[in-house]
């Protein structure tokens, strides 16, 4: 069982903070949380933003230039700079940066600027110099600035880290509760850090803060300005430093220690590395040399300064951990409990690599996009605001937005499109519409130019109506309507059908169908190929081209057979004169003795399709709910009869039925499909490149939906 | 990195200061007989190593023979245990008076300092203990990259006071100093240091020495200026010495690797002693695992460990990268045995132990020489190293027969180093016995 952690208020971090900037901690513990930012968002800053968060970091927000308005682990809301992100989160407290050397200082320097208190400059290798303009303006701020080459700061008791610590620092722990007592770590080096922490757990010992001061020549924060900081917090007991050769932090800290006995009343005890370096040549960390000729940074001037100052050093782990229990004389915790959470740990079985979407949540039965049931949808909004809703999350709030959506669809129908030409004709509806979008140079300069990601999906909607247009031989009657005198809505219904004054209620049963095939999470193998394009940042219109290949007669084209099947039913009832029931029986019989498939039946997750229902409502209010629906509503009872299996029917199955009544061209039932799946595919593009590693390897069984929980369309 | 004072100098020249103009660079005595010489010349050891005026690597020469005799005996010296193999041969100066300058870095502050005092030609350290009202010292609290006139008039004022000599030359050493603090800044150094700035008889301010030591972390954006002085940008050296072939060879890698015993290639080990390779994660670890491995063998076994090397395999290697960390030790002749410790931050776990095995199954097919490999493994991605650590036993058991991974902390770093020298000395005696002699 989860004890719970200290509230941040109490801790160590939080007293820091109050430290530097009172007002930021006076909100925060009105918050109760402390928030943080990443700067940086390479390979390694993005993995730890995971970490940290698993560990229990509120990680608010990142910074990476270039990637603003896209999201980190799906959630996590990414900034051009730190200076936007401030201003959507002013209380952001700590900020890691985690850039290449080359880029640290003016990432730093900008987010120094923005008030944050406390900075982590991961980053290594940052040339002197930049360092030096660093400290200038460190210094102006009162930051407090661990690094640069720190490893982050951990803070156990209230389950914060920034940084690349790893989960192995022990907290108090007394009652069952966790406490904020313990000795505060300050180390140069990382490695050192988690040496030091686990030989002290192994005797009971627990930190209340492991601060990496960072093991380049020139750092922020030193010793000298951290000691006496810390253990000015009440609940720190003692305080263990790691220092190295190189340098003069020891030096100095001792110094002051001698100059100002009343700012240190607690213990001190100092681990050494580094008493038999050789001379002049650099160990690993930039500042970790012995100077040749220098009266400091050597082991022994650091040992003789802090000895002077009263400080216990040592340079084994034995000897440390004896030396801090003698001071001590307490334990923190049972060390059996250390020990188990630990085993815990690396006997754990490696833990499976999820990932996440923000989009449809589909469970047996449900179809939830973004929280709202997809039958909810199809009742109560339009395509338009369907698709603004899938881009964005939300569904638009006025109007206006939609109606600039409409202008820009039917704008796109009207726009020229030189070459179809040369494009075969092919009974595949899939197949030309997916080479259409290959080749349509509008609709390419389109999506590449325009930023607006909802825009260009309504574009394409426009352009696809035209595609079907072509393919339906209805462009000459597309054209010689005035768009100025219909809806989006209308122009497809006439692209589609051909029909000029269809009435509403007809142009409303379409749209409806059309919007009832959106999307279907990253369960269908057309969401699936565009991903497999996004993820190789192929362009916009040819991963849809390839998810819209993948709709097929085994995967969403099945509508076209499934109409044709009941309107068979229905020609045999009258030729035959017998009831509809009969006729379905009878044809159902036949065909699978003659080892066909019944269409529009049996679906991979749902036992009761939930798109189904509502459009057998709407087809009844529209008047369309004749023989053809009627037999759809009972072939799954007729199946049962014949063969002794459930198969619900689905939604290919429904949309058959209906188009059937409505007396269209069935070959439209898959047309409606492709066509709506076209805005959902577009919003799982989007998702993959705005929010993903590009050619990361995908796993689509590991996909966890984290989007917005189950709402209701108002 | 250091530079050699010829390869100073040549910088300083760049920058509007005046050097003895530069006669050659030799490597043998061959080559000086070859040169026509203007004498009186100074000869001085090209090393890196502080210190070698004392030690007699700064010689003037008044005629061919004397610099004949010069040349080969400063080829066969040594100064702190570093032989000498470049010599530079220079014009020698009428001096009148010595001043000191530098501009470094302050190594409380790391502000850039400059210290200037008109007492030249002596250990400025010394100076700064007995007399330092001798020396003059400001702080650019700013980081300016050019030096305001003002400072550099105050640091000329003071030296006039010091010697009143000098103000004939005000406006030359403003000019100096100024100078002097740009090339600090553009070449991005450590330490710029002039010490003795001569001040001639005909009233001329020459840098007599030369000491530039680079910040090696901004080499990569110095690369037009090493070049200029013929350094290939991708090299390394350290402050005292060149790279060993180890050293060299890890580092073209690109990993921070350095020899604790001096000629490591041909070295002749002691027969009573264990000599312990290092593969530890970071590099205060790195740092602190040669004090462990020393501590422990001081007081468990009788001052008889020795440990080789210092490694560092910084932040997150890539697997062929810790393999080859192994490698080197491997091929080392001293090692004897290879003490490890992963403790995942940064770097994961699961990478380490498969370039560890990666190592240990290439050397085993290709047959070359294993040594035991001791260490513990704790942190970021343990779950998935340790189910890959499993697996490659059952899969492959022959290579890994001497690899001893403990999973997890539950025996910390110290312990795990105990063991290791305990079964290293084991296998050492049963190798004696077993091979007969």
């Amino acid at each position: 069982m989860a004890i719970e952690k200290l509230s941040s208020e109490q801790g160590l971090l939080h007293y820091l903070i109050k430290k530097v900037r009172p007002e930021l901690a006076s909100k925060i513990s009105e918050s109760k949380t402390i928030e943080t930012m990443i700067v940086g968002l390479g390979r390694q800053g993005t993995r730890h933003a995971q970490l940290m968060m698993e560990y229990g970091t509120d990680v608010t927000c990142g910074v990476a230039p270039g990637k603003g308005g896209r999201t980190v682990h799906e959630t996590v809301p990414v900034y051009n700079s730190a200076k936007e992100a401030i201003i959507e989160h002013p209380n952001i407290a700590i900020a890691s940066i985690w850039r290449h050397y080359s880029t640290a200082k003016d990432a730093t320097i900008e987010v120094i600027r923005t008030g944050i208190p406390i900075v982590v400059l991961i980053s290594e290798f940052i040339p002197l110099k930049d360092v030096r303009d660093i400290l200038v303006v460190a210094r102006k701020y009162k930051t407090i600035l661990f690094g640069g080459n720190t490893p982050g700061i951990i803070f156990p008791p209230e389950g914060i880290k920034v940084g690349m610590l790893p989960d192995i620092f022990q907290a108090e722990q007394k009652e069952g509760k966790i406490g904020p007592k313990g000795v505060t770590i300050l180390s140069r080096s990382g490695a050192i850090l988690y040496h030091l922490s686990d030989a002290l757990a192994s005797a009971g010992i627990a930190q209340n803060g492991v601060l990496g001061v960072g093991g380049d020549g020139a750092i922020g924060s030193r010793f000298v300005d951290l000691v006496s900081l810390v253990m000015n917090y009440e609940n720190t007991d003692l305080v263990v430093i790691a220092g190295e050769i190189g340098g003069m932090q020891e030096e100095l800290l001792a110094q002051d220690m001698l100059s100002h006995p009343e700012k240190y009343p607690k213990p001190i005890v100092a681990l050494i590395s580094g008493a038999n370096a050789p001379e002049g040549k650099t160990m690993g960390h930039a500042g970790a040399v012995v100077a040749p000729g220098q009266s400091y940074g050597t082991y022994s001037s650091k040992k003789e300064a802090l000895e002077k100052a009263d400080v216990d050093v040592v340079n084994h782990q034995r000897d440390l951990i004896d030396t801090v229990k003698s001071k001590l004389n307490r334990i923190y915790f049972k060390i059996d409990d250390y020990y188990k959470k630990m085993s815990d740990k690396w006997n754990a079985k490696p833990p499976e690599k999820t990932w996440g979407t923000l989009i449809t949540n589909v469970m047996p039965n449900n179809i939830m996009i973004r929280g709202y049931p997809l039958q909810e949808i199809i009742a109560k909004k339009g395509l338009l605001e369907t698709l603004y809703l899938l881009q964005r999350g939300e569904f638009a709030d006025t109007e206006e937005e939609i109606i600039e959506l409409e202008k820009i669809a039917k704008n796109a129908i009207r726009e020229e499109f030189p070459n179809y030409d040369g494009v075969p004709k092919s009974p595949d509806v899939s197949k030309m519409l997916g080479t259409f979008l290959q080749i349509d140079k509008r609709l390419s300069n389109y999506a590449s130019s325009v930023s607006d990601e909802s825009k260009v999906v309504a574009y394409t909607l426009g352009r696809m109506v035209k595609y079907l247009a072509i393919i339906q031989d209805n462009l000459e009657v597309l054209n010689s309507v005035k768009d100025t005198d219909v809806s989006f809505a209308d122009l497809i219904y006439l692209g589609l059908v051909g029909e000029a004054q269809p009435g509403s209620l007809k142009v409303r049963l379409l749209e409806a169908m059309i919007t009832a095939c959106v999307d279907h999470g990253i369960t269908p193998p057309s969401a699936q190929a565009t991903l497999v394009l996004s993820s190789t940042r192929a362009p916009y219109e040819i991963a849809l081209s390839a998810g819209i290949q993948a709709i097929t007669d085994v995967h969403g084209g099945a509508g076209q057979k499934a109409a044709e099947f009941f309107l068979s039913v229905v020609n045999k009832s009258k030729e035959k004169n017998i009831p509809l029931e009969e006729s379905t029986f009878e044809m159902m019989n036949s065909a699978i003795k003659a080892g066909k498939r019944i269409e529009g039946l049996g679906h991979r997750i749902h036992t009761q399709d939930p798109r189904k229902d509502i459009l057998w409502q709407l087809a009844e209010e529209a008047g369309y709910a004749k023989d053809c629906v009627t037999v759809s509503k009972m072939v799954s009872d007729v199946l049962f009869r014949v063969r002794g299996m459930n198969l619900p029917i689905n939604v290919d199955g429904v949309i058959g039925a209906i188009t059937a009544d409505m007396d269209i061209d069935p070959k439209l039932a898959k047309a409606i499909f492709v066509f709506g799946r076209t805005v959902g595919l577009a919003a799982h593009y989007y998702e993959e490149i705005n929010t993903q590693p590009q050619m990361r390897r995908l796993a689509f069984d590991k996909v966890i939906y984290k989007g917005h929980s189950i709402r209701s369309v108002e | 990195m250091k530079l050699y004072e010829h390869e100073a100098k040549q910088i300083f020249e760049k920058f509007g200061l005046t050097i003895p103009k530069q006669i050659a660079v030799i490597e043998t005595t061959e080559e000086l007989e070859v040169l026509t010489l203007n004498f009186p010349i100074m000869i001085k050891a090209m090393v890196l190593i502080g210190g070698r005026g004392k030690a007699g690597g700064i010689k003037k020469a008044d005629n061919s023979d004397e610099a004949k005799q010069i040349v080969s005996e400063m080829l066969d010296l040594t100064i702190h245990g570093y032989p000498i193999d470049k010599l530079l041969l220079e014009e020698a100066i009428d001096i009148a008076s010595e001043i000191y300058l530098s501009v470094t870095t302050d190594p409380a502050t790391f502000d850039v300092v400059i210290v200037t005092s008109a007492s030249g030609g002596i250990d400025i350290e010394e100076i700064a203990r007995t007399k330092p009202e001798e020396i003059w010292k400001t702080s650019i609290l700013d980081n300016s990259k050019v030096l305001p006139d003002s400072i550099a008039q105050e640091a000329v004022d003071f030296l006039i006071k010091k010697n009143p000599d000098l103000i004939a030359l005000d406006n030359q050493l403003k000019t100096t100093i100024c100078s002097l603090f740009s090339l600090f800044q553009q070449v991005e150094a450590k330490v710029c240091e002039i010490n003795p700035l001569i001040l001639t008889k005909d009233n001329k301010i020459i840098a007599a020495d030369a000491k530039l030591v680079l910040d090696d972390n901004s080499l990569y954006r110095q690369a037009p200026m090493l070049k200029s002085i013929s350094i290939d940008p991708n090299s390394k050296r350290h402050d005292v010495a060149e790279q060993t072939q180890f050293e060299a060879l890890a580092y073209k890698i690109g990993f921070p690797y350095l020899d604790l015993l001096s000629e490591p290639v041909n070295f002749v080990k002691e027969k009573d002693k264990l000599y312990v390779g290092l593969v530890p994660g970071g590099a205060g670890y790195g740092i602190f695992s040669i004090d462990e491995v020393v501590n422990i063998g001081n007081r468990y076994f009788d001052s008889n460990v020795i440990p080789i090397n210092f490694m560092d395999s910084g932040g997150g290697p890539s697997l062929s990268k810790v393999a080859d960390m192994f490698h080197i030790l491997m091929d080392h002749p001293a090692a004897d045995l290879i003490i490890t410790s992963r403790f995942g931050g940064i770097s994961s776990c699961d990478i380490f132990i498969q370039g560890l095995i990666m190592s240990l199954r290439d050397r085993f097919m290709k047959n070359k020489r294993m040594i035991p490999v001791f260490g513990r493994m704790v942190g970021t991605d343990l779950a998935a190293a340790r189910a890959f650590f499993e697996r490659a036993k059952r899969e492959t058991p022959e290579p890994l027969k001497d690899l001893h991974i403990i999973i997890g902390n539950q025996k910390i770093m110290a312990d795990v180093i105990k063991d290791g020298i305990e079964y290293g000395f084991k296998v050492k005696k049963e190798l004696k016995q077993g091979g007969g002699n």
